[in-house]
């Protein structure tokens, strides 16, 4: 492959066909897009664009109809199962649109889950939740369990899960979905400083305005192909 | 590995309801094991000490060929050795002497073959129940030499009662000639076991000698033991160390091969309760495992995305499931304890009931052996992660992307 320095992610012709009760749907038509490393970026397009299925695709939860993806150099098609599994623990983060906690775990353990993977210590675990916690305005609430906590709350436990081991990308799935404009605005504000402060990648899949008002770069999906690709001056 | 336990814990109680109905099952599966297996060796000692107590005794010792041809000159070699030698045994409880040959009956009304024994009523009595069933009359209470104990259903068939006259025609054992003698009903028992009601009769010893002409000789030696399971031991020395001088020694299992063969089929109606009870334990299992797994399939999706490997989701499922079971084996030990005790305590009348040629005459009392609640419940245990499987390798195969899309 090419020498791909500070791309974190490089497709090239991605399409994804599937079948959904005997009816192909063509849902990624053949992208090509790379998105470096540090980026605050957006996929936008509406309901069916393939936005989802694209960041699937691009981080090894499903495998490409045909073309081929990069991620931090690697080629995801010639990994193993396994080797899928551990890219995605020690290179990207995910955020849901529906936080996606474990309900029967406490704020703390799951955040320190993908680092119990890593096979980090638990007095590092103990230290990165609670630092992280801290950074996330929820400094205190490492016994709380999930259901008894706001869903702004969850969401940002969700962002530490996916922050707290230090991957190079965070996939986020329509994380504001699911909040009211005040709190998915702070949320993204926090993202950001975080994008910052730490140079991780951001790619998020939405249609919602703030993201793409706050994302130094929207990539517009329709029909399952790229049909606009907008970068703006960086802050 | 402590993590997974710990998710794998409080997983089993997000839906508490569910878990207390699988829990329940696998657990009265369990207890039902336990209990079954305590009744069936209850009922396998209750028939055994049926059988062994009823006249059998838990061993025999006879001249070699006389169990097969009954022929009145095959009697023991060397009595006086082998009593004075089963006199010093310590395992040995108790023994008594008989002499038994086939023989007719008669009454004034009617006719019948039948088995007659010479015995020695005063020890008699602990190794046969012919005195705790005696329906009418007494068991040898006087003196009288030509007393006769017949059982209950020949009493009918030769129309007597006690006191009434019979007539008793035998071979005798050095000329062959037939010799008759008259006895007087004394006593009827009722054993509940036709072969015994119909075809047994008793006298006294001293007088049966007299009359099969073998001195002071016997036929047969009954023996019971000081622990009834030492008898159940064929390959015991005891039998080889009897078994000379042209003698054989063999116990209840030979003698009555019929209910080691009812035993055994015991065992097999347990091993296929077994089945279908883990059979309905495994499809609780299975169920409960996949009601659960496809109503978290979102969060399995989660859990596969942030890097947890399908051998992770394996072992997560895999101590969902041994945490169930350990809940429901921890149910099922107590619910099988409390019942078998219960009928430990009360016992169950089966009494009256005659199988395999056995009348049982005892109360059946389950049996509790520590090792019901070692093997079943790690049985239960080692099934239920078996069966685990499944879920698990269903779980740890599914489409990330698949799974992801189930919260939409």
């Amino acid at each position: 492959m090419e020498d791909n320095g500070k791309k974190i992610i490089v497709t090239k012709d991605v399409k994804k066909y599937y079948k959904e009760e005997d009816i192909v749907v063509k849902a990624v038509r053949g992208i090509d897009l790379t998105i470096e490393s540090g980026e605050f970026a957006a996929v936008v397009g509406p309901s069916g664009s393939g936005k989802t299925t694209f960041l699937n695709v691009i981080s090894g939860l499903d495998t490409p109809t045909e073309g081929k993806v990069w991620l931090s150099g690697k080629l995801l098609s010639e990994m193993s199962g396994k080797e899928l599994s551990d890219l995605r623990r020690d290179r990207i983060g995910f955020i849901f649109q529906a936080y996606n906690l474990i309900p029967v775990l406490t704020v703390e353990e799951n955040i320190e889950y993908v680092m119990l993977l890593q096979g980090v210590p638990k007095e590092k675990r103990h230290e990165k939740v609670v630092q992280i916690l801290e950074e996330i305005g929820m400094g205190g609430m490492e016994k709380r369990f999930p259901p008894k906590i706001s869903g702004g709350q969850q969401q940002r436990v969700a962002i530490a899960r996916a922050m707290v081991s230090q991957p190079e990308l965070i996939l986020a799935d329509e994380p504001t979905a699911n909040l009211d404009q005040a709190t998915g605005g702070e949320l993204l504000d926090m993202m950001r400083e975080l994008n910052k402060k730490t140079g991780m990648t951001f790619l998020f899949s939405t249609h919602d305005r703030m993201v793409m008002e706050r994302a130094d770069r929207v990539i517009t999906l329709k029909d399952g192909k790229i049909d606009k690709d907008d970068r703006k001056a960086k802050n | 590995m402590w993590f997974d336990i710990k998710l794998a814990w409080r997983n089993i109680f997000r839906n508490k309801r569910r878990t207390f109905i699988a829990g329940t099952a696998i657990g009265v599966g369990l207890a039902s094991m336990i209990f079954t297996d305590a009744l069936m060796i209850g009922m396998k000692d209750n028939m055994i000490r049926s059988a062994t107590k009823s006249f059998l005794g838990e061993g025999q010792i006879h001249r070699e060929g006389f169990r097969l041809t009954q022929e009145v000159d095959k009697t023991i070699n060397n009595l006086d050795g082998v009593i004075s030698r089963l006199e010093n045994e310590e395992v040995v409880e108790r023994f008594t002497l008989r002499a038994a040959t086939f023989g007719m009956i008669t009454s004034p009304a009617n006719v019948s073959s039948v088995m007659f024994y010479g015995i020695q009523p005063s020890s008699e009595k602990f190794l046969s129940q012919i005195d705790d069933v005696i329906e009418e009359g007494a068991y040898f209470k006087g003196d009288q030499e030509r007393e006769i104990v017949i059982g209950d259903d020949l009493a009918e068939i030769l129309e007597v009662g006690i006191g009434d006259r019979t007539v008793i025609t035998v071979t005798q054992a050095e000329t062959g000639d037939l010799i008759q003698e008259m006895f007087r009903v004394s006593g009827i028992y009722k054993f509940n076991v036709k072969e015994m009601d119909t075809g047994m009769v008793f006298v006294r010893l001293a007088k049966a000698q007299e009359m099969l002409g073998i001195g002071s000789d016997v036929h047969e030696i009954a023996i019971k033991f000081e622990d009834i399971h030492f008898a159940s031991k064929e390959d015991n020395p005891f039998w080889s160390e009897y078994s000379v001088d042209g003698n054989e020694a063999v116990s209840w299992t030979t003698l009555l091969p019929q209910l080691e063969a009812v035993l055994g089929l015991f065992w097999i109606s347990l091993l296929v309760m077994g089945i279908i009870l883990f059979g309905i334990v495994a499809f609780g299992i299975v169920n409960n495992m996949f009601m659960s797994l496809y109503e978290r399939m979102f969060e399995f999706g989660v859990i596969r995305a942030i890097g947890t490997r399908p051998s992770g989701v394996r072992r997560l499922i895999l101590l969902e499931a041994a945490a169930l079971s350990i809940l429901s084996i921890i149910l099922g030990i107590i619910i099988g304890f409390l019942i078998t005790l219960i009928f430990v305590k009360t016992g169950i009348d089966y009494r009256g009931i005659e199988i395999a040629g056995t009348s049982i005459h005892e109360m059946l009392y389950p049996v509790i052996h520590i090792q019901q609640f070692i093997i079943y419940p790690v049985a239960v245990f080692a099934f239920t992660l078996i069966i685990g499987l499944y879920p698990s390798i269903v779980a740890s195969k599914m489409s990330i992307a698949g799974a992801l899309r189930k919260s939409l």
